[in-house]
């Protein structure tokens, strides 16, 4: 398609206080970068969540995206199912295509 | 493998609560990894109330009254809202279960602390990571670069300590942690089932280590738990100490025959003689609503009714005053402001607030003679605006610079000179003399010694402002100061507005920033004050602000201003930015503040060990010079309650200094989004505060630090007690009690607000840290919206009336 890479993205919602667990893995699974998205907001399995608060960024939810090889995504999947197992979130896998796949690797 | 270890270990962590270092210290709740749960279930991390004897001693002593243990019954147990008949007596079924409560036996379901005893293996971890993380080692850990697991891995087999049949067994040891961690478990022979068990039960050994470097990892980077677990599980391996299974199995009992014993026993000291079975068998249904496990939680309750209940009856309904103020002073919402704004409030030109201590300026800050930058702003936020300080005389500046740090070079010699090992009797053979005359200062005058220091930094000091342009866009000031504004219903405005920042002032105290501004990441909240003053007296600002639609006249003035909490002095700072007209008004204030502060000083004396009111001001004030003064305040100690709401409420109601008060006026903020900001920013950190005092005052020898008395301090990064051991965690133990006396009553935060029930019920909803603390009851939401209205308790259920106390003599 277009002569763009496939790869996978997953994307993680955790509370913050968990967020540096999520990045530990993410770094460890061998992902080149990730993004982090403070404060996003929306209603799930616990209810509602606000989004972005003035002078508390501690405890709102952080959605980590990252993207990596489909060889490499397997691990990783597992580990944050397993994290998870233990903690309130959600977790999103998709296809993606990337234009520049040296980047991801 | 190796990521699902990783996960492992985070997850065995889950619960571990990240401990600031020293310089930083913040107070937070050990138990915060349980706040998802009820407060009753978080036992595993020790006892969560005081032993039976305390509640009994405080009910003899009035402190606890039987209408309060009846109320806590029907709180906690609303199917005992009836009544029953016994014998000839008809009485309330939870009065029934409240009287069980003075009569029953002792039980263990609180077992006292419950301290990790130290192992060899814990002493020699401790040893290891102590050497790993001193900041100013004499002799620098070989291979430190290289993390703790890689540096520990090169020198374990040097360590003479260890047996050479220890050593020979590390001799496999792999590179890296991860590998390290999972090739130790698998000598031991941990199976794949039992890994995050074991692994949390580790951590639970050195937990003052292990909250440690939880923060560090997420904050320095220079270590992790994989690392830390991975020594831990090599030496385990090495010593022959394979880990141990989980805890104790629970103590077996018959629940049938404990009941029946019970309601035997009240059933005879209600009817004497002629108890029937039906008169046993009556109380017994009663008594198996409330099990003899959470009795412990109703006494705390009960204890924590009582003074709630006291608190709503003493808050005032008196009307603002319509006047113009000539002075408002804002202050922290830090309980020790409560006895500053009351005594400041004697005098009728005064008005005060309190709002958050950072004044809603979350900044790094950089003094021009600093070293490095300080946080500060509340731990819930990251830093991202630096403001920095420019002094006005740019040359003198300079050169005052380059004589401080000569003296700091001088300073470092001379401590390398007294540490090192060739040097030490020389050195004190030819400086002693200096050092000796020094400590006698120190130790007889140590008020002179304070005066010729105060004498010489007055006459240095240098006029300088500070750069809040640099740090913030105009938009972003107007932001903050409106935020600022209507949080704490500010809605009219004096000739003169005191912004107060805080701080404490004390020598040789390792934990003297636990006693600085909590919402300042345990630093002095001047810098924050002279932020905000910079940005409410911008005329850019002002005029945003007027379009938002608030309008701030244009003869009033702000002013930063640091409050020191053992002198209770209050300093105005950046006073040559002081328009003339404005000079009269900060005289008035000057005069009036230095009144204020010697009542309170002499109010504090009567709660201080080894103060007495009836001590010269003189003499109570000299405590925050002396090097042997282990009380130089008692910083937040009974911290018990948290208003928010007018200052109508509480103005000239003595609350004893402890009760945290952020002002709010609903009319101003109509859509709820400054109480949003405030129940989730200033009520969390309070709650962090109330619980690291309550839980080092429940389980001192866990959640505490011990007796500052034995501390040695491992640099900044905390102390330990005595030569060895775990990192301790928590407050001093003279921070919550004295001898062998608590000082600090342990209460859950009671967060009062006078605000829409409405408005308070949707932003609960929609937050989940609120949620969690509010719905399992780690702390206390009471409000109404007027005056004129009852108080209602907040309950996951809705809204209930609030038990308040009963008419004088009733149920004594």
């Amino acid at each position: 398609m277009n002569n763009l890479t496939k790869m996978t993205r997953i994307e993680i919602v955790v509370s913050a206080r968990e967020a540096p667990s999520i990045r530990d893995l993410i770094t460890s699974a061998g992902a080149t970068g990730y993004t982090a998205v403070s404060g996003v907001s929306g209603i799930g399995h616990h209810g509602q969540h606000s989004g972005a608060l003035l002078f508390n960024e501690y405890d709102t939810l952080t959605m980590l995206i990252t993207v990596l090889p489909p060889d490499k995504a397997g691990d990783l999947i597992d580990a944050v199912r397993e994290m998870l197992h233990g903690s309130s979130g959600v977790m999103f896998v998709a296809d993606t295509y990337v234009s520049r796949p040296e980047y991801f690797r | 493998m190796s990521l699902l270890l990783r996960v492992a270990v985070a997850s065995a962590a889950h619960d571990i609560v990240p401990s600031w270092p020293l310089d930083s210290f913040i107070a937070v709740n050990p138990l915060a990894g349980s706040e998802s749960l009820p407060f009753e279930s978080a036992q595993s991390l020790g006892p969560l109330t005081r032993q039976r004897t305390a509640y009994l001693t405080d009910r003899k002593r009035g402190r606890i009254l039987l209408a309060d243990l009846e109320a806590a019954v029907r709180l906690r147990i609303p199917e005992l809202t009836g009544s029953i008949t016994i014998g000839d007596t008809t009485l309330p079924a939870a009065r029934l279960a409240a009287l069980e409560l003075e009569h029953d036996q002792p039980h263990d379901a609180a077992a006292g602390p419950r301290t990790p005893t130290l192992s060899r293996l814990d002493e020699i971890t401790s040893r290891w990571v102590a050497a790993f993380l001193s900041p100013d080692p004499l002799w620098p850990m070989p291979y430190r670069e290289h993390g703790l697991y890689a540096a520990w891995r090169s020198l374990i087999r040097h360590d003479s300590s260890l047996a050479p049949g220890a050593r020979r067994r590390l001799r496999g040891l792999p590179e890296g942690p991860d590998a390290g961690l999972a090739w130790a478990l698998e000598q031991l022979g941990v199976p794949a089932d039992d890994v995050q068990t074991v692994l949390a039960l580790e951590l639970q050994q050195l937990p003052g280590w292990a909250s440690h470097i939880k923060w560090r990892a997420q904050k320095v980077g220079d270590i992790d738990l994989t690392s830390f677990l991975a020594v831990r599980f090599s030496l385990r391996h090495a010593l022959q100490m394979p880990p141990s299974p989980a805890g104790p199995t629970p103590r077996e009992h018959d629940p049938a025959a404990e009941l029946r014993g019970r309601a035997e026993l009240l059933a005879g000291l209600l009817v004497g003689e002629q108890v029937t079975h039906a008169d046993t068998s009556i109380v017994a249904r009663v008594l198996a609503a409330h099990p003899i496990r959470d009795h412990l939680f109703t006494w705390q309750l009960a204890y924590e009714l009582n003074y709630r209940g006291r608190l709503l009856s003493s808050l005032s309904t008196e009307r603002a005053p319509v006047e113009r103020p000539e002075i408002q002073v804002v202050m922290c919402i830090d309980p020790r402001s409560e006895g500053a704004r009351r005594h400041l409030e004697t005098a009728s030109t005064i008005e005060t607030f309190g709002f958050a201590g950072f004044f809603g300026v979350p900044i790094r800050f950089v003094r021009h003679r600093g070293k490095g930058a300080i946080n500060s702003l509340p731990a819930l936020l990251t830093p991202r605006h630096t403001v920095t300080e420019a002094p006005h005389d740019h040359v003198t500046a300079t050169r005052r610079v380059a004589a401080a740090r000569r003296r700091d070079a001088v300073d470092r010699a001379l401590h390398a000179g007294e540490s090192g090992t060739a040097t030490s009797f020389a050195f004190a053979e030819t400086a002693g003399w200096f050092y000796g005359l020094t400590s006698v200062l120190r130790t007889f005058a140590p008020g002179l010694l304070a005066r010729i220091r105060e004498e010489r930094l007055a006459g240095g000091a240098l006029e300088s402002s500070v750069t809040v342009a640099d740090a913030f866009t105009l938009e972003e000031r107007a932001v903050l100061a409106e935020a600022s504004l209507r949080m704490m219903g500010m809605a009219r405005f004096g000739q003169l507005v005191v912004l107060a920042g805080h701080g404490s002032d004390s020598r040789n105290n390792l934990y003297q920033s636990a006693l600085d501004c909590g919402a300042c990441g345990g630093n002095p909240g001047a810098a924050n004050a002279r932020a905000a003053a910079v940005i409410f007296n911008d005329p850019g600002v002002r005029d945003l602000l007027a379009a938002r639609g608030i309008s701030i006249p244009n003869d009033t003035v702000f002013v930063a201003a640091a409050h020191n909490t053992v002198t209770d002095a209050i300093t105005l700072l950046d006073t040559h930015s002081l328009p003339a007209s404005h000079r009269a008004r900060a005289d008035d204030f000057i005069r009036e503040q230095s009144t204020a502060a010697d009542r309170l000083v002499r109010e504090r004396a009567r709660d201080l060990p080894g103060a007495s009111p009836r001590h010269s001001v003189t003499r109570l004030r000299r405590r925050a010079h002396d090097w042997a003064e282990v009380y130089p305040e008692l910083g937040l100690a009974g911290n018990a309650a948290m208003i928010i709401g007018p200052r109508e409420l509480t103005r000239g109601v003595d609350l004893s200094r402890r009760v945290f008060l952020h002002s709010y006026l609903p009319e101003l903020d109509p859509d709820g989004t400054g109480l949003e900001t405030i129940l989730t920013a200033p009520v969390v950190v309070a709650q962090w505060i109330n619980h690291q005092y309550y839980f080092s005052s429940i389980n001192p020898d866990l959640h505490g630090a011990g007796t500052k008395t034995v501390h040695n301090a491992i640099g900044t990064i905390g102390v330990l007690a005595g030569q060895g051991g775990d990192l301790r965690r928590g407050l001093p133990w003279q921070s919550v009690g004295v001898g062998a006396s608590l000082l600090h009553e342990p209460q859950r935060l009671a967060v009062i607000v006078q605000a829409p029930l409405e408005t308070i019920g949707q932003i609960i909803s929609r937050n989940q840290v609120l949620r969690d603390l509010f719905d399992n009851e780690w702390i206390t939401m009471t409000a109404r919206e007027r005056n004129t209205e009852p108080w209602m308790h907040y309950t996951r259920y809705g809204w209930h009336t609030a038990p308040l106390p009963p008419a004088e003599g009733a149920h004594q």
